[in-house]
């Protein structure tokens, strides 16, 4: 989708072009693999905490505190892909 | 962006493996492979390929006549890959 | 020359309607042709870059952002005289398993080298050009990026330039 597009929909509140471009990118360019990628990074989240381990909350929350949101939103999108490679299920070979 | 290039008196010439992209995007001289994604100078090792891959484009940029010309070249994958394996092989056989 | 027999045929057909209905809007069309410029010089005396956009870059530079759902518009200088073992790539939409091989075969640096050690080209410019090719804002692309990158190319004293995607 163009820039245009996107912000058209920002502006209307259309919710479901926007998570349909999420997919789409999360996904190689396919919406049902973006779907399977956004369940598959937070499984993968889940299963590192079940055990309850130690964690940097110190840093977790001064990261949440003094980083600006666009920062941090980047960092969601990074840490999206952390996970899935976490899984050992990487779909992203480049091929379409 | 190649377009940028010319348009500032420097020609340019592209390798594409997307003829229908090359077709849309309309770059001033494009140089088109039958190949694979990824493997736009051919194959591993295959130093002969590479270059005449090369050689074939920089005599385009020389030869072209008209915006937008794309020239094909005489090989096809099945050709590059048989001779990059048999490259390999010799190369392991060697060591 | 043209092309007859299936084998020499694009191997993935329909590679622009599938990037485009997969990201419409995404695709670049143009309608008309830029006039070619002339060589002003024969290709044993012209300095020669190179402009990719197979995500190439040297270790230790920022790495391209595969990441972010907008795309990366920056670029990289990569010396011409660098040896593919300087060299990383960072991409994650087309196949690497060639170029992680054999650099060469996105990025053919040592054959540049080679062809302009013999006299081919006149010679190279001090540094090519890198940056990835996913970029969802075809208009900031053409405004910033490739711009950025036709000034570099200039400022570099190319004569002439050859460019190849991912």
């Amino acid at each position: 989708m163009s820039l245009q597009y996107l912000k058209e929909a920002v502006a209307v509140g259309d919710t479901e072009k926007l998570i349909r471009y999420v997919r789409l990118h999360l996904g190689d360019g396919n919406e049902a693999a973006g779907r399977k990628e956004i369940d598959k990074a937070w499984v993968g989240a889940l299963k590192l905490l079940l055990d309850v381990p130690e964690t940097d909350r110190e840093f977790i929350l001064k990261t949440l505190a003094e980083r600006d949101a666009a920062t941090l939103a980047h960092l969601f999108f990074h840490l999206h892909f952390y996970l899935v490679q976490r899984s050992g299920e990487w779909i992203h070979d480049g091929t379409l | 962006m190649q377009r940028a290039i010319e348009h500032r008196g420097i020609p340019t010439v592209s390798v594409t493996v997307a003829l229908d992209i090359t077709e849309h995007s309309k770059p001033p001289r494009a140089v088109f492979v039958p190949f694979m994604m990824g493997h736009h100078f051919g194959v591993p090792y295959h130093r002969e390929l590479q270059r005449q891959i090369i050689l074939e484009a920089l005599d385009h940029l020389v030869k072209a006549e008209w915006s937008g010309e794309v020239r094909f070249l005489p090989i096809t994958w099945a050709q590059a890959r048989r001779e990059g394996k048999a490259i390999e092989e010799a190369a392991g056989r060697m060591t | 020359m043209t092309a007859h027999s299936d084998e020499t045929k694009q191997l993935r057909p329909g590679l622009w309607e599938t990037v485009n209905e997969r990201y419409p809007g995404s695709m670049i069309t143009k309608d008309d042709f830029v006039p070619l410029a002339p060589l002003r010089k024969p290709l044993s005396e012209s300095r020669l870059t190179f402009v990719s956009s197979a995500g190439v870059q040297p270790k230790g530079t920022m790495p391209f952002d595969v990441v972010h759902p907008v795309g990366d518009y920056s670029f990289r200088r990569v010396p011409s005289t660098s040896n593919p073992s300087d060299l990383e790539i960072h991409q994650i939409k087309y196949p690497t398993h060639g170029a992680v091989n054999d650099l060469n075969v996105i990025f053919p640096i040592e054959r540049w080298q080679e062809l302009a050690a013999e006299g081919v080209i006149g010679g190279l410019t001090p540094n090519f050009f890198s940056f990835i090719g996913y970029n969802m804002d075809p208009e900031r692309l053409e405004r910033t990026l490739a711009e950025d990158i036709a000034e570099a190319v200039v400022a570099d004293g190319a004569d002439v330039a050859l460019l190849a995607p991912a």
